[in-house]
């Protein structure tokens, strides 16, 4: 049912126009400009949004939207999953200035510690459901805390170091947790269960059914709440002020009187907490490994880079966006889908440096 | 004045000028290492792993100085290193393995290619900066990666690209190891210098303008284009050097080796050893590749194999069975300690010594000098009296 030959030919008829009349606008007539107006973002903005949707409707002619809908249905757990983790690594981002590369190690060890939770708790004779719920708690709770030792013990003690420094202060963190992994939980395989193992959920779509498996549906539920208590803490309470204050100037927030100490640090216990969910959810029943989370880490930088850090709204857009990507190039090349998705998000962060979302930052200099 | 004095005087004299020549310690450290690799040939036994952390450390002394340029004097902090290295390991190995090149021409080509590659890698650092630039950067060796996986007829796909032989003007030779070892540490010299006069050149110091402040730097007429440009240039060009060498030394390239966490491990080198001096990458090199391959990786606490710890359990009758098996346990790991050693080594040193470990030999240096003079002033009070 695939075309490969005529997708080749409009996918390189669409990418190269777009690119084409992309620059040469940008060149010809915004550069010429004193500064980019919200007007010229606005329009660069529905000209990559464009884009972006006649990639779906190329899909649609290809698979129908039919194969469009079901490999969305099929992605539904990793970008759940993502942009829950894109979340917190954002949350840090804003707070603290700098890429967590330990995120994705600190959500390991939550899971991990979720699943020795879980086998000690068989023996009380509670349900699946509630088990597994019990030991993504469980899981929660100790990526929180950890996400709140490091930025106690570490974080908050080099606070005059550069960006890159903090960096690489979470590249330390990723080694030594990766290596207290094995020590603590021992060599043994562990696995946590699913959310629930019912029948596939079946939807209508014109005359046929996408079907949806339960946990991924649940994982959806799961995620749609975290991140709307989220978002509404962010615009509507204390702390969200706060977080929003510290993040446009942590200097100033803190003569203001913002306690920017305690609001970096639950942040990072957030992000901590949001880290361990996404890895319960993304192991899906399978065996635990240390190194589970680093393809989320990755794919969870570039959705960053994608949607634009300096909003909370764009990178999880983009973490939508990214694993739906590569599912529909599959079609395309099995080998080459991530590669392709890769290239795509280069060619769009070019276009815009700041991501589909962000804003400009004034700096003086 | 006696001649013969004035004579020792003008030796001495010469011979610090050559001491305090900034080459020098450059040239010793090559020397160092061509000479253990003399005499490990001419029979002094010098186990072959330990031979291999050198090599292996030089070579990324190599990437590593290209990527100081790149931090720490042009500021621009990028994690597509290893998908460069890897570029280079394959070009060796595909145009020698199926084209027959010569080793001269692959690396006339690779330059030339690193140099188009670190165009292209400039020019999108003109738009997008600071972190973001090592995301896309992180983006681009995803793809390259993917390239080394999936081009199965160039890179041999994920089994890895074997290359036993190289070519010298046409003809196929089996170069031996230690042949690789001198050709690298000398060719690690000359990075050295090379480095060495782009760092204290008007180039180094108009980077250095820009890493501070670009503005600042534009307003003084430095072009941000050129110096960034030729960042990337230099930093692919070693990059692809060290990759060229890594193939000729291990003769076997796969694409697992040129993730992510060689990047990292770079970045955590050039930055646990001093981004800004030559001394302080090959610290930090041997600190993160050379420690853990030549000391940690060789530690053998299992009682069957190591006498000593044998006889420290031959002390302790009554508990020897509990000891053994600790013993035993602490060796299974071993290989998790040091990574946690590692990463509490790269904390430690980023939060209290953000200059880099060179910044303390440096500080420990200037203690002792200073407490030796003190000591000889006192000594000499003591013998000749208080001066008035």
């Amino acid at each position: 049912m695939f075309d490969t030959e005529l997708f080749w030919r409009q996918f390189f008829l669409v990418l190269i126009a777009s690119l084409g009349v992309f620059f040469l606008i940008d060149l010809l007539w915004l550069r010429k400009r004193p500064k980019r107006t919200e007007k010229q973002n606005r329009w660069i903005n529905i000209l990559i949004g464009l884009w972006i949707l006649s990639l779906f409707w190329m899909f649609s002619g290809l698979i129908t939207w039919y194969g469009v809908v079901i490999t969305i249905a099929d992605k539904i757990l990793s970008f759940s999953s993502l942009a829950l983790a894109t979340t917190g690594i954002v949350l840090i981002f804003k707070t603290s200035i700098t890429t967590n590369f330990a995120q994705g190690i600190v959500a390991t060890f939550g899971v991990f510690f979720a699943s020795v939770v879980i086998t000690r708790a068989a023996a009380w004779g509670w349900s699946g459901w509630q088990l597994a719920m019990f030991g993504m708690v469980c899981g929660a709770i100790v990526s929180f805390l950890m996400g709140l030792a490091i930025d106690v013990f570490i974080i908050r003690k080099s606070k005059y170091i550069t960006s890159v420094g903090k960096q690489m202060i979470t590249m330390g963190l990723v080694l030594v947790v990766s290596g207290l992994i094995p020590v603590i939980y021992g060599i043994p395989t562990l696995s946590v269960p699913r959310l629930s193992y019912g029948d596939p959920i079946l939807i209508p779509f014109g005359e046929n059914m996408v079907s949806i498996t339960p946990h991924a549906m649940w994982a959806l539920v799961i995620t749609v709440v975290l991140l709307g208590l989220l978002f509404s803490a962010l615009r509507f309470t204390k702390w969200g002020l706060g977080v929003r204050a510290t993040a446009s100037n942590e200097i100033v927030a803190g003569m203001m009187g913002v306690n920017t100490r305690l609001i970096t640090a639950l942040s990072w216990a957030i992000a901590g907490a949001l880290g361990g969910i996404s890895a319960y959810l993304l192991a899906e029943g399978g065996s635990l490994s240390v190194g589970m989370m680093t393809a989320t880490q990755v794919n969870g930088f570039l959705s960053g880079i994608l949607g634009g850090f300096s909003s909370f709204l764009g990178p999880i857009v983009g973490a939508v966006l990214i694993p739906v990507l590569s599912a529909l190039f599959f079609y395309v090349s099995s080998l080459w889908s991530n590669a392709l998705v890769y290239g795509i998000i280069l060619l769009i962060v070019l276009a815009k440096p700041l991501g589909l979302f962000g804003k400009k930052i004034a700096k003086k200099v | 004045m006696d001649p013969r004095l004035r004579l020792r005087d003008q030796r001495k004299h010469q011979f610090q000028q050559i001491v305090h020549h900034p080459y020098f310690g450059f040239v010793l450290l090559g020397g160092l290492m061509l000479f253990v690799q003399l005499i490990q040939s001419l029979g002094v036994a010098i186990p072959v792993s330990i031979m291999r952390a050198f090599g292996l450390t030089m070579i990324y002394i190599v990437i590593g100085l290209g990527f100081a340029i790149l931090l720490g004097y042009a500021g621009l902090a990028s994690l597509g290193t290893a998908g460069f290295v890897g570029i280079g390991t394959y070009a060796l190995g595909y145009l020698t393995n199926a084209r027959g090149f010569s080793v001269g021409m692959v690396v006339f080509y690779s330059v030339l290619g690193a140099i188009i590659l670190g165009v292209v890698v400039g020019f999108i650092s003109l738009r997008i900066e600071g972190m973001y630039l090592a995301i896309i950067t992180l983006g681009l060796s995803e793809i390259l990666n993917e390239i080394f996986k999936n081009a199965v007829t160039i890179t041999n796909g994920t089994n890895g690209l074997l290359m036993p032989q190289l070519v010298f003007f046409g003809t196929y030779y089996t170069v031996s190891n230690e042949t690789v070892f001198a050709a690298i540490a000398v060719v690690l010299v000359l990075m050295m210098f090379f480095t060495f006069n782009i760092i204290k050149s008007p180039t180094g110091r108009a980077m250095l303008a820009m890493k501070n402040s670009e503005s600042a730097a534009q307003a003084m007429g430095v072009s941000v284009l050129k110096y960034r440009l030729l960042a990337f240039i230099i930093a692919t060009v070693f990059a692809l050097v060290g990759g060229i060498l890594y193939m000729s030394y291990i003769r076997y390239t796969i694409p697992t080796t040129w993730s992510l966490a060689f990047s990292l491990n770079l970045l955590a080198a050039v930055i646990v050893g001093g981004s800004r001096s030559i001394w302080g990458i090959v610290l930090g090199s041997f600190m993160i590749f050379g420690l853990d391959l030549a000391v940690f990786q060789r530690i053998i606490v299992t009682p069957d194999r190591n006498a000593a710890i044998a006889a420290f359990i031959e002390r302790f009758p009554e508990h020897q069975e509990a000891l053994r098996t600790f013993f035993v346990n602490l060796q299974q790991s071993l290989p998790v300690i040091t990574y946690i050693l590692n990463g509490l080594l790269i904390i430690l040193v980023v939060m209290f010594y953000p200059g880099g470990l060179y910044q303390l030999v440096l500080t420990i240096k200037t203690k002792l000098v200073t407490a030796w003079k003190n000591a000889v002033r006192k000594w000499k009070v003591r013998r000749y009296g208080q001066e008035v």
